[in-house]
């Protein structure tokens, strides 16, 4: 029972992680059909910006947050401006967009070692990292946040979306964006916000996990990595089934590491991946693809 | 009309083969030190890996992220298969690379069901989970230290360094005749239709999901063939050969090089493999530069090296012409005569 729970807390956290990096890129895609190869180097600048402002320049927490959101943001903002219009403007497809993000990613790795070096850094942690006791359960603050933000991003999302005529706006982009076009709507600003939101759910997902996880250069690889598969899980194109799936991984992982070895957690997640795929193409929950086409 | 990338004057599709044949076989006597031998020989391997998925990308249209487990499988294959069953090399190698078929096969049914972004996404978790595997399963695998690979023994010969880069020569031009019969062949047509439109393609009886399997199980096969090459070169398996630097130097090779172009891979590979040489004296700012010169190849030359040597070729051809009288009217005028 201990160990259920523990192991419990564990994957829900993880899984948060892993689902708001789906969440992310499935509203990236979802507004301009590309996948996005450097969300979870949004992460990795997140966590690591956080150990800039806060250790390095030892400013107060908030200020620290802040000025952490101000430098994912403009990564974002550098991404969309040096990437993203210049291949779109030469009419590239959306693979060497894809490719195009790659690269983005690679930089910001590279600018990245430059600044923090290759080795494993210690991420201050903003909420105190001591046991508290919930019943059955034993966690800290830190991952109760991860696990709160993942529930209050999923509610944002959800009220922006559904619930605003802006949100109307971004549906729009992403259904048809031409016609989007002719009815008034400012598709660029839609892309651009599409990727300073999902940058700003990113960084956040950063500086909540990196006291967990350790902040590393290279991290941002394996979480984009998770984030697909979470994304293809789910299904791209809805954000909450991309986020439904990376739950479920995030569980998965956890718990075949804790009852098995690790050895086996991910070949038995690309298996469940693989035999997802052979049922649903478009994901467990993805509907909205299939219906497109 | 005529395809240019399928068809092309015989002198124009030969030469370049010609010419990559001759500077390889010169090599070995050009070079003296062992070092820059081993240099050629990975531009070799890399050209054979892109290869296969210039076949599969750049011709076909199926972006495939997870090629470097690939390479990496038919490596550990090749070595196992020497070290614990106690193969000869002979039978090895081929051996190794049906099973690497066959792992291209068992996942090629269910993952080329999907189209771009899911494709390239699903495959690019197989290749991570190849690394995985190749880093935990430490009992077969040798974990993070990989495995040594026994020299190539044929009969009772060891196989010296000049004879190995001769086979390694050998292997690229082959895959590379086969590549080029593939695209000038029915085979090779009928993937750039499906690349350009699956549902035209199968409307004119393209069987767009065994044409998919076919190349995708190849250009797996090739990237196996690569990888026992770089394995044998190197002397040893381990698991970064599964790892993502080897899926951005492919990419790196195939965006410079040209996508969809029958050289391409070579001259990519080449920069490649090159440039970091030149690149280590940075130091730190390697990643850096690398990243930067994907982006800025993709930006301002999306085809690639292939792609200006075709344009400066047409530049000077065009000089040339304009030397001769005329024969035929203005290109402008031909236009506007189509467009009628």
């Amino acid at each position: 029972m201990d160990k259920i729970s523990v192991l419990l807390l564990a994957g829900l956290t993880n899984g948060s992680v892993y689902g708001l990096i789906g969440l992310s890129l499935s509203l990236i895609y979802g507004t301009n059909r590309v996948i996005n190869f450097a969300q979870g180097d949004f992460v990795m600048v997140g966590a690591m910006s956080a150990i800039l402002f806060m250790v390095t320049y030892s400013l107060p927490t908030p200020v620290a947050l802040l000025a952490v959101i101000g430098v994912v943001l403009v990564c974002a903002l550098a991404l969309e401006f040096a990437v993203y219009r210049p291949l779109v403007r030469r009419g590239a497809p959306p693979l060497t967009i894809m490719i195009g993000t790659l690269a983005a990613a690679i930089i910001a790795s590279g600018i990245a070692l430059l600044i923090w070096g290759a080795n494993q850094l210690y991420v201050p942690n903003i909420l105190s990292l001591d046991p508290i006791t919930l019943g059955p359960l034993t966690t800290n603050l830190q991952q109760l946040s991860i696990i709160s933000a993942f529930v209050i991003f999923l509610l944002v999302t959800w009220f922006l979306l559904y619930r605003t005529s802006f949100g109307l706006c971004v549906r729009a982009t992403g259904a048809n964006p031409r016609v989007a076009q002719l009815m008034g709507i400012r598709s660029s600003r839609i892309v651009r916000f599409g990727f300073m939101f999902s940058a700003f759910v990113s960084g956040i997902s950063g500086v909540l996990i990196g006291p967990l996880l350790g902040g590393q250069v290279s991290m941002g690889v394996a979480l984009t990595v998770k984030g697909f598969m979470a994304a293809i899980l789910g299904g791209l194109g809805s954000p909450f089934a991309a986020a439904a799936g990376g739950l479920v991984i995030g569980l998965l992982e956890t718990f075949v590491a804790g009852y098995g070895s690790s050895l086996y957690a991910e070949p038995i997640i690309f298996l469940l991946i693989l035999l997802v795929l052979l049922i649903r193409p478009f994901g467990l929950l993805g509907d909205f693809e299939a219906v497109r086409r | 009309m005529i395809n240019p990338s399928t068809r092309s004057p015989v002198w124009q599709a030969r030469l370049p083969f010609i010419a990559f044949l001759v500077v390889a076989l010169a090599v070995p006597a050009l070079l003296t030190s062992g070092f820059q031998l081993r240099l050629v020989s990975l531009i070799c391997i890399y050209a054979i890996l892109s290869m296969g998925f210039n076949l599969l990308y750049g011709y076909a249209g199926q972006i495939a992220m997870g090629h470097q487990g690939f390479f990496a499988i038919a490596a550990y294959a090749y070595a196992l298969l020497q070290l614990k069953a106690g193969l000869p090399v002979l039978a090895a190698l081929p051996l190794s690379l049906v099973i690497c078929a066959l792992v291209a096969v068992v996942i090629g049914v269910p993952l080329l069901r999907l189209r771009t972004h899911y494709l390239a996404m699903a495959t690019l978790c197989f290749g991570l989970v190849i690394s995985g595997v190749a880093n935990r399963w430490i009992d077969v695998t040798g974990g993070t230290g990989g495995l040594l690979i026994p020299s190539i023994t044929i009969g009772n010969k060891t196989v010296d360094r000049t004879t190995l880069y001769y086979l390694i020569v050998a292997a690229t031009a082959l895959v590379l005749a086969l590549q080029n019969f593939i695209v000038s062949s029915h085979l090779g047509r009928s993937l750039q239709a499906i690349r350009d439109d699956d549902r035209a393609a199968a409307a004119l009886g393209v069987n767009v999901a065994v044409q998919k399997l076919r190349v995708f199980v190849l250009s797996a096969v090739i990237a196996g063939l690569a990888g026992i090459g770089f394995a044998v070169v190197s002397r040893q398996v381990s698991p970064s050969m599964g790892e993502f630097p080897v899926l951005v130097s492919m990419l790196t090779i195939a965006v410079v090089g040209g996508l969809g172009t029958r050289y391409g891979p070579i001259l990519g590979s080449i920069v490649v493999v090159i440039a970091p040489q030149f690149l280590t004296r940075f130091g730190d700012m390697e990643t850096l530069i690398y990243g930067l010169c994907l982006l800025l190849f993709l930006i301002f030359m999306p085809h690639g090296l292939s792609g200006m040597i075709k344009s400066l070729g047409r530049a000077l051809s065009g000089r040339l012409a304009r030397r001769t009288p005329p024969r035929l009217a203005p290109k402008h005028a031909v236009k506007k005569g189509v467009g009628r």
